[in-house]
């Protein structure tokens, strides 16, 4: 990675932990994943699919050591919702709303494993109560998000004002 | 437009980094908290602080701006309800008046001294939250203005939030009473017992042992002079099932929270103990009674261990 994308990724991840702390922390209907989405739309981009999981990894550290939960356990969901997003990305190169729901589906995935490896680790449990809320609410809100400014996000961080245009 | 696949470094990668995880997971829940990640935890918050009290300084009055919008309609009866308990509330302070005279002229009468029952307070706005799972609280003060790990947190009612679970230079994390791991010891009628939390539930669970009398939904639930982590008397919240004792003399039921940490933006922090230095043994000397109470370990170093 060159130090202008070095950059761009580390102000684009330090935006989404600020905003997600103060403003979507106290909304009550929208209530998005802006790390995990940040994670979702860099593997879309030219980055070297090695550097997007560590960028995964280090953004979910981040909200880890911000947050009172175990440390680690969103570094590693984030780092698999990366990979699976790497695998998966040929096919979201559809159009705006595909990509909305692409990053979506793997929002749901992760809020899941969120769940589940929290679980094992007594930080959560997987029937309590919210947890369908979230595994709505969360999703959608990211769908929404990745709708608006996946394309937008992925061209400036390549540096390619033709990629993700579509008719 | 999509041309690089993930290579052949991606999977040896993942693992590496899974296995990362795994291992800083097992760290955390085996040093629980403290130590080197606890400087990480710290050193991060302090990083991050103060763009988060900028977008707070931006983002709250708006989100206060559509709140009221949202509740206009409303707002007329909220109003001819908040006058009818100012009202209250002045006729009660005017009570308080002629009791706080009565009060000192025992006390000028009998020559006695109050000690160690003021309880400084802070008050502080909640900047965020860490994520939609996370319930903890990121309030805008720290240690440059005297918050300490381990200090009791009330909302502005008096009713009980959590503790400080992380301090730093300008900002402190609160854990609610609803997701921390530690119970606090309360009294509910003339029982003492313990309230501890339920993990995704805002309901907490009352056990009392030994328990000599039912327990009646509506009850009241405050904390108990027996607490290390709260000072007496603060309303934690009511019960809401009826429970009797069972052959063994324990009982076991629910409390729901006065508080809802959803809904908080202003806390206040208590510094409690007075002395959190030498929190040892303790005599307080009021006008009615004398009470000696020994308070264990300190609780402005650790929250781990709590009343429960």
């Amino acid at each position: 990675m060159r130090l202008r994308s070095v950059l761009i990724v580390a102000s684009l991840l330090l935006v989404a932990i600020v905003l997600q702390t103060t403003l979507f922390s106290q909304t009550e209907v929208f209530v998005p994943d802006l790390v995990m989405l940040v994670v979702i739309i860099l593997s879309l981009t030219r980055l070297r699919p090695e550097a997007v999981l560590g960028i995964a990894f280090l953004g979910g550290l981040a909200v880890d050591l911000l947050g009172s939960s175990v440390l680690g356990l969103r570094a590693m969901v984030f780092t698999i919702v990366a990979y699976l997003a790497l695998r998966t990305r040929e096919r979201a190169d559809l159009g705006r709303v595909v990509i909305g729901l692409w990053a979506g589906l793997l929002t749901l995935g992760g809020v899941l494993l969120l769940l589940i490896v929290g679980t094992l680790f007594g930080q959560t449990v997987l029937l309590g109560d919210g947890v369908v809320g979230l595994l709505l609410l969360v999703p959608a809100a990211n769908t929404i998000l990745a709708w608006i400014f996946a394309p937008m996000v992925a061209r400036f961080v390549d540096r390619d004002t033709t990629a993700f245009r579509y008719a | 437009m999509l041309s690089r696949q993930p290579g052949d470094r991606t999977v040896p990668t993942l693992v590496t980094l899974l296995v990362v995880g795994v291992l800083l997971m097992t760290f955390d829940v085996r040093s629980q908290g403290q130590g080197v990640t606890s400087v990480l935890r710290s050193g991060t918050q302090t990083i991050v602080a103060p763009l988060q009290k900028g977008a707070a300084f931006v983002v709250n009055p708006v989100l206060d701006l559509i709140d009221s919008l949202a509740n206009i309609a409303t707002l007329r009866e909220t109003t001819i309800a908040l006058e009818r308990e100012v009202a209250e509330l002045e006729a009660e302070i005017i009570a308080l008046d002629d009791d706080m005279a009565r009060l000192e002229f025992y006390e000028q009468l009998y020559d006695l001294e109050t000690t160690g029952t003021d309880v400084g307070r802070t008050v502080a706005e909640v900047i965020g939250r860490p994520d939609p799972l996370d319930n903890a609280l990121i309030i805008d003060k720290g240690t440059n203005e005297g918050i300490a790990v381990g200090q009791p947190v009330v909302d502005t009612n008096g009713y009980v939030v959590g503790s400080v679970q992380q301090v730093t230079s300008g900002t402190a994390r609160v854990i609610p009473i609803t997701v921390g791991a530690d119970g606090v010891a309360v009294t509910v009628g003339e029982q003492l017992g313990v309230v501890t939390p339920q993990i995704n539930d805002n309901i907490l669970r009352l056990e009392v042992n030994p328990a000599r009398e039912p327990v009646l939904a509506g009850e009241k639930v405050v904390t108990s002079s027996q607490s290390v982590r709260f000072p007496a008397g603060y309303p934690v919240g009511q019960v809401i099932v009826d429970a009797a004792p069972d052959g063994a003399g324990t009982l076991s039921t629910l409390v729901e929270p006065y508080m809802n940490p959803d809904n908080i933006r202003v806390v206040v922090i208590l510094a409690w103990p007075p002395d959190p230095v030498a929190p040892v043994t303790e005599t307080t000397t009021t006008t009615t009674s004398t009470t000696s109470t020994t308070l264990g370990g300190s609780t402005t170093t650790s929250t781990t261990g709590g009343d429960g």
